[in-house]
């Protein structure tokens, strides 16, 4: 039996067809089908405009922070095999996956580095999208769901900040929590309720740990699939709006 | 059936009775998308997916990279008995901790960062007009008006930092008013005015929304992006302003990332 009259048994099996409902994406419909019958394409619309895919335009900034949000993730998961969030074992956990764990030390780099360029990397994505006039009708709602977005970022790298439980992070945090002291009215109970106490200890790191381990990446993943589906919504990139000369001159 | 019963839907648009049809979405007549052909499109398959592939490559390749030369810091175990010096928070509060230096904490910590997101909750619903969406900097004019700003804030800023430094308002104004407008009141005043100034110059000169919110933007960017530097490069043990390459202690600010 040849080759291609074996592939095309395979692809009209049972089994293929239960995985695949459409052929290999070579004309429209079935281009249209890979994107709308896949939980992971679907965000996507079935057709992009020319302008919108153009680099000069986004800089693909969006997709860049969603990918380091997965390196994130990734690195996150195997970090948390080792890491224990008390204040005992802390440090020496974090002795352990540089010293002892294979790749340890690279994977705590990865999730580090990751942090910081994931949070430059949704600064800059909103500086575009802002310069770009892409904030305005109809995409309000999903520049206000961008800005929460950045909120979870700032809070995600905050609380993460804190794990190493070393000088630098502990006077660190201790510095930033220390500011929300000063909420009028009610500061201290603010600071309170971060800290779990009247300083940076124990309760502190499991909160920390809790909101950085399983909140706020959850909450993270809802609001960027909320972010990008509305994207989609609301007719793809901003760049699909402009007109073409010619159009404006029919007007 | 018929002629008369035909829907005057299918006189318009006949169906073809070998497919199926569905209605794919309803939208307001003011929408981007009405009325708009599938022109000037492509399929996202293969295309954006191969975008997005070679964008992960490229952002897994870098992080892995840089990985490989620089290694996260590990200071000493944390010691709530003994305080670094300087005590500075992630890179991306620097500037607040730089606001702080200026200020009462009430007003940098808490004031200014809640306008700042409030401005930002706001925006879109202050400049809502279709006009040149998807378009950088709006215009032409647009251009001029961001690169100003950017310009006029990266002089001002830095200036009102090392003077602020130079001659503090809490010393000046001791013995002579109360705290909360030495620290307060009059600090925030000197920061709106100089914030207000470009917006206002644009409102006489009759700015579109877009254009004032360019500025507006430009402004909080640039600033943030000033008080982190000053914050994260310009201050030293006691959080006291040096050069970065004369700082004492050999303190280097990079090990703090």
């Amino acid at each position: 039996m040849s080759f291609s009259s074996r592939f095309e048994r395979m692809t009209k099996s049972r089994v293929w067809r239960a995985f695949f409902r459409h052929g290999w994406p070579d004309n429209p419909l079935d281009r249209s089908l890979v994107m709308t019958s896949n939980i992971f394409f679907h965000l996507h619309p079935v057709k992009v405009n020319r302008k919108s895919i153009k680099w000069s335009y986004s800089f693909g900034l969006g997709i860049i922070s969603s990918i380091l949000f997965g390196v994130l993730i990734f690195s996150g998961v195997l970090l948390m095999f080792y890491y224990v969030p008390s204040v005992e074992r802390a440090y020496t956990t974090m002795k352990d996956i540089q010293i002892s764990v294979p790749l340890g030390q690279f994977t705590r780099n990865m999730h580090r580095w990751a942090a910081h360029a994931m949070v430059l990397a949704v600064i800059l994505h909103m500086a575009r999208v802002f310069y770009t006039g892409a904030y305005k009708l109809p995409r309000e709602f999903n520049w206000n769901v961008g800005v929460i977005l950045l909120l979870f970022t700032l809070g995600a790298s905050f609380t993460g900040y804190l794990l190493p439980w070393d000088q630098l992070s502990y006077w660190a945090i201790t510095v930033g929590t220390n500011i929300a002291g000063y909420v009028p009215g009610m500061g201290l109970q603010i600071r309170q309720m971060l800290l779990g106490g009247v300083e940076v200890g124990q309760n502190t790191l499991i909160r920390f740990y809790t909101l950085h381990v399983a909140a706020l990446p959850v909450l993270l993943g809802l609001f960027i699939s909320l972010h990008v589906w509305r994207v989609r919504k609301d007719g793809g990139l901003a760049a699909s709006d402009q007109q073409e000369p010619s159009e404006t001159a029919n007007e | 059936m018929p002629d008369s019963e035909t829907p005057v839907t299918d006189e318009i648009y006949p169906k073809d009775s070998t497919k199926s049809y569905a209605l794919v979405e309803l939208m307001p007549d003011d929408g981007p998308m009405v009325g708009k052909g599938p022109d000037n499109t492509v399929f996202s398959f293969p295309v954006v997916l191969l975008w997005e592939i070679i964008l992960l490559l490229l952002v897994t390749l870098g992080i892995f990279l840089f990985s490989l030369v620089k290694q996260a810091p590990l200071e000493e175990i944390a010691n709530p008995m003994i305080t670094t010096d300087p005590a500075k928070a992630p890179w991306y509060f620097v500037g607040l901790q730089e606001l702080l230096e200026h200020m009462h904490p009430v007003a940098a910590g808490i004031f200014i960062p809640a306008v700042l997101v409030a401005f930002l909750f706001a925006l879109p619903y202050v400049d809502y007009s279709r006009a040149d969406v998807g378009v950088w900097f709006a215009s032409r004019r647009g251009r001029r008006i961001t690169f100003g700003t950017m310009i006029y804030t990266l002089i001002v800023m830095p200036l009102y930092i090392v003077i602020d430094n130079a001659f503090p308002l809490r010393e000046l104004l001791r013995d002579s008013v109360p705290l909360w407008i030495a620290q307060g009141l009059l600090p925030v005043a000197i920061l709106l005015a100089l914030v207000g100034l470009p917006l206002l110059v644009l409102w006489r000169l009759k700015a579109t929304r877009r254009e004032l919110l360019l500025a507006a933007f430009t402004v909080m960017l640039v600033s943030a992006f000033v008080f982190t530097m000053s914050g994260f490069f310009f201050r030293g043990p006691g959080f006291k302003l040096y050069w970065p390459w004369e700082m004492p202690n050999g303190y280097n600010p990079l090990n703090e990332l």
